[in-house]
């Protein structure tokens, strides 16, 4: 069994009196794709904000590789990627521009037409931002994420506001890049995404993780418990008509 | 020679790219980060860092016509309409000239009068109730009207007579003036008649030394204010709009240091500065302005580099502090304004009171603005202006002080 690559010990965080985490614990092993589930105000994107150095921890540790969040954010920032939102990339700057500036900010020279060309948007390396669809521009940002090869790559509910086809294809280059060795830590709403794409799957409740194991599992356990669903199970869905219509390969 | 700011600001371009070929060389160590857990950058992978920073927001400069518009064409309005202002200089008076008179002497008067272009004349006036209605439009200012008996030679044997200037109550001053201007030409006609030579005389004589013209203020002032547009404006509204899209906050997520990010700012606002600067400077100095600068053009951009590192470092301050576009652009009016006003960029200090003028002695523009008139319109050199440059570095190292205490990605 691989060695866990992050290690989370009891993170808490108190925003004006209330604690909003409250002392969460996991760990995720390398390569592995790990989901962090739950309702809005969980608490997800602030655990998330906290192992990515940009709030600090105020109490509990977590641990990267061997080296601690808290205590030396620099050596942090050189292993992780995090997919920022899409807008977060300046206008008028084409794409092969942006790929060198985020790969200058760890002071390397890269080939951004070889990256661009790895999410599908070689054709569009002299765009600038402004000029691509939503789906395209998630891409853009996981590319921008992934340009120094980091060790552990960070994903914040990367398919809220994209139509299916943008999402299936979103969930391809996901697979693609795990696929890669890649360990991958990801927040998101929809439980198909966490089961597609999910080796393990801890679920959030008001800043406590209330369920942790593979889908699978969870599954199981909820079955053994005697749940049925109120609905018979069709072997298709109304989404799954609307991939087979629209197609997913004919749109960027 | 003109041209010679341009030209540094290319170099400095060349500069930027040059940093590419140092990132070149040390590519081979650096390519693969993923085996080195915690890489400590050598000095020149910093500067390559920064480098690209500021060429990618260089060529952003140039993609964007409204930041063009506001550092290039705006100051360039302001050009216009002040150096036109300033044309105007010397004065002439639009006077009505009407001659009674039919002798010989009083003739010749008007000849030379209006020969001597000292005053404009308006023709077209011929008697006293024309005169009046223009007055009263201020389409002349005053009218001199010579009477029938003005010329005649009187007992003396002389030429004698009392002309009359004729002005109404908004143009006393011009009629003073007018009236002032007449005696000395009467007085020098009557020396010439009566051969004596008064005891008490004046005369004036030029020292041959430049002094400031009205246009040589303008275009230092001008120069002085795209420094303020582009190095606090600029970053005031432009650092807020980047942390709301999160261009900041990705970045932090990054090693990149802050000095990295400052450095890099400053360096393509140095950049985009001297350019927009060596436009309007070239604008100036065409025959349409006839600005010229006396100065070294080297020496003028060097010292316009440090004042835009200052200056920047003041928006940097307030647009790395603030949170949002709300809290950033009244912070920079307060500071803005007041020291556009108080440190001579529009109208001369001297106008002030003593104290306000010690008062403003210690603003950091102040200094800019004294700086660049010496060097451009004086000829001073960088080593004549010691205090100043002795300021400006005060100024930096307190404002950048502060900048770098205030700054958030967020």
């Amino acid at each position: 069994m691989p060695a866990p690559i992050l290690q989370v010990e009891g993170l808490t965080k108190t925003y004006s009196g209330k604690q909003v985490v409250k002392g969460i614990s996991f760990d995720v092993k390398k390569g592995e794709t790990f989901g962090i589930l739950g309702p809005n105000g969980a608490g997800k994107t602030t655990t998330l904000e906290m192992i990515e150095t940009l709030r600090p921890i105020d109490g509990g540790q977590a641990v990267i590789n061997g080296a601690d969040v808290a205590k030396d954010p620099q050596a942090i920032r050189y292993m992780i990627g995090v997919q920022t939102q899409s807008t977060a990339f300046m206008d008028k700057v084409k794409l092969t521009e942006l790929l060198e500036q985020q790969a200058a900010a760890y002071g390397e020279r890269i080939n951004p037409l070889e990256l661009l060309r790895q999410v599908n948007l070689d054709s569009q390396a002299d765009s600038y931002i402004e000029n691509l669809s939503g789906g395209q521009k998630q891409r853009f940002s996981i590319a921008a994420a992934l340009v120094h090869k980091p060790k552990v790559f960070f994903l914040d509910e990367p398919t809220t506001g994209l139509d299916p086809q943008a999402r299936r294809r979103l969930w391809d280059l996901i697979k693609k890049v795990k696929s890669q060795g890649m360990t991958v830590i990801l927040t998101t709403h929809y439980m198909e995404e966490a089961e597609m794409l999910c080796d393990r799957v801890a679920i959030m409740d008001e800043g406590r993780i209330v369920a942790m194991d593979t889908p699978q599992n969870l599954i199981r356990q909820l079955l053994k418990r005697g749940f049925k669903k109120a609905r018979k199970v069709e072997q298709a869905d109304l989404e799954d008509v609307f991939i087979d219509l629209t197609g997913k390969e004919l749109h960027s | 020679m003109k041209w010679l700011i341009l030209l540094a600001a290319i170099v400095l371009i060349r500069l930027a790219f040059r940093f590419k070929l140092l990132g070149r060389r040390s590519g081979g160590e650096a390519s693969r980060p993923s085996d080195a857990q915690k890489p400590l950058p050598p000095w020149r992978r910093s500067l390559f860092t920064v480098g690209v920073f500021a060429k990618v927001s260089i060529k952003r400069y140039f993609r964007d016509r409204v930041a063009i518009f506001f550092t290039v064409l705006f100051p360039l309005i302001f050009l216009f309409v002040f150096g036109s202002l300033g044309k105007n200089n010397n004065v002439s008076f639009h006077i009505g000239l009407i001659n009674q008179s039919g002798t010989a002497f009083a003739q010749k008067f008007v000849s030379n009068t209006k020969a001597s272009g000292t005053f404009k004349i308006d023709s077209t006036v011929t008697n006293l109730s024309q005169a009046k209605a223009k007055m009263s439009r201020s389409e002349i200012d005053a009218t001199l009207v010579l009477p029938p008996s003005f010329g005649e030679i009187g007992h003396s044997g002389y030429p004698s007579g009392q002309a009359i200037i004729y002005f109404d109550e908004n143009s006393a001053q011009a009629a003073q003036t007018l009236q002032s201007v007449i005696q000395g030409q009467f007085e020098n006609i009557n020396s010439s008649l009566i051969k004596i030579k008064p005891p008490l005389s004046v005369i004036s004589q030029s020292t041959n030394t430049q002094g400031l013209s009205k246009l040589d203020y303008t275009v230092s002032g001008l120069i002085g204010f795209s420094i303020i547009g582009l190095g606090i404006f600029g970053p005031v509204n432009y650092f807020p709009l980047m942390k709301r899209q999160g261009v900041l906050r990705r970045l932090h997520i990054t090693p990149l240091r802050v000095w990295q990010f400052f450095v890099s700012s400053v360096l393509s606002n140095a950049v985009i500065g001297l350019f927009s600067i060596a436009i309007m400077i070239a604008v100036a100095s065409s025959p349409l302005f006839h600005f010229k600068i006396t100065g070294n053009y080297l020496e003028l951009g060097v010292f316009l580099v440090l004042s835009i590192l200052t200056i920047f470092g003041i928006g940097l301050a307030i647009g790395g502090w603030a949170k949002n576009e709300n809290q950033a652009a009244p912070l920079a009016n307060i500071i803005v304004f007041p020291m556009l006003f108080l440190s001579g960029t529009f109208f001369p200090r001297y106008v002030m009171p003593l104290w306000l003028q010690h008062v403003t002695d210690f603003l950091p523009l102040t200094p800019i603005i004294d700086g660049i008139r010496m060097i451009s319109t004086e000829g001073k050199h960088l080593t004549d202006i010691g205090p100043q440059l002795g300021l400006m570095g005060l100024w930096a190292v307190i404002i950048y002080a502060i900048a770098f205490r205030v700054f958030r990605w967020e």
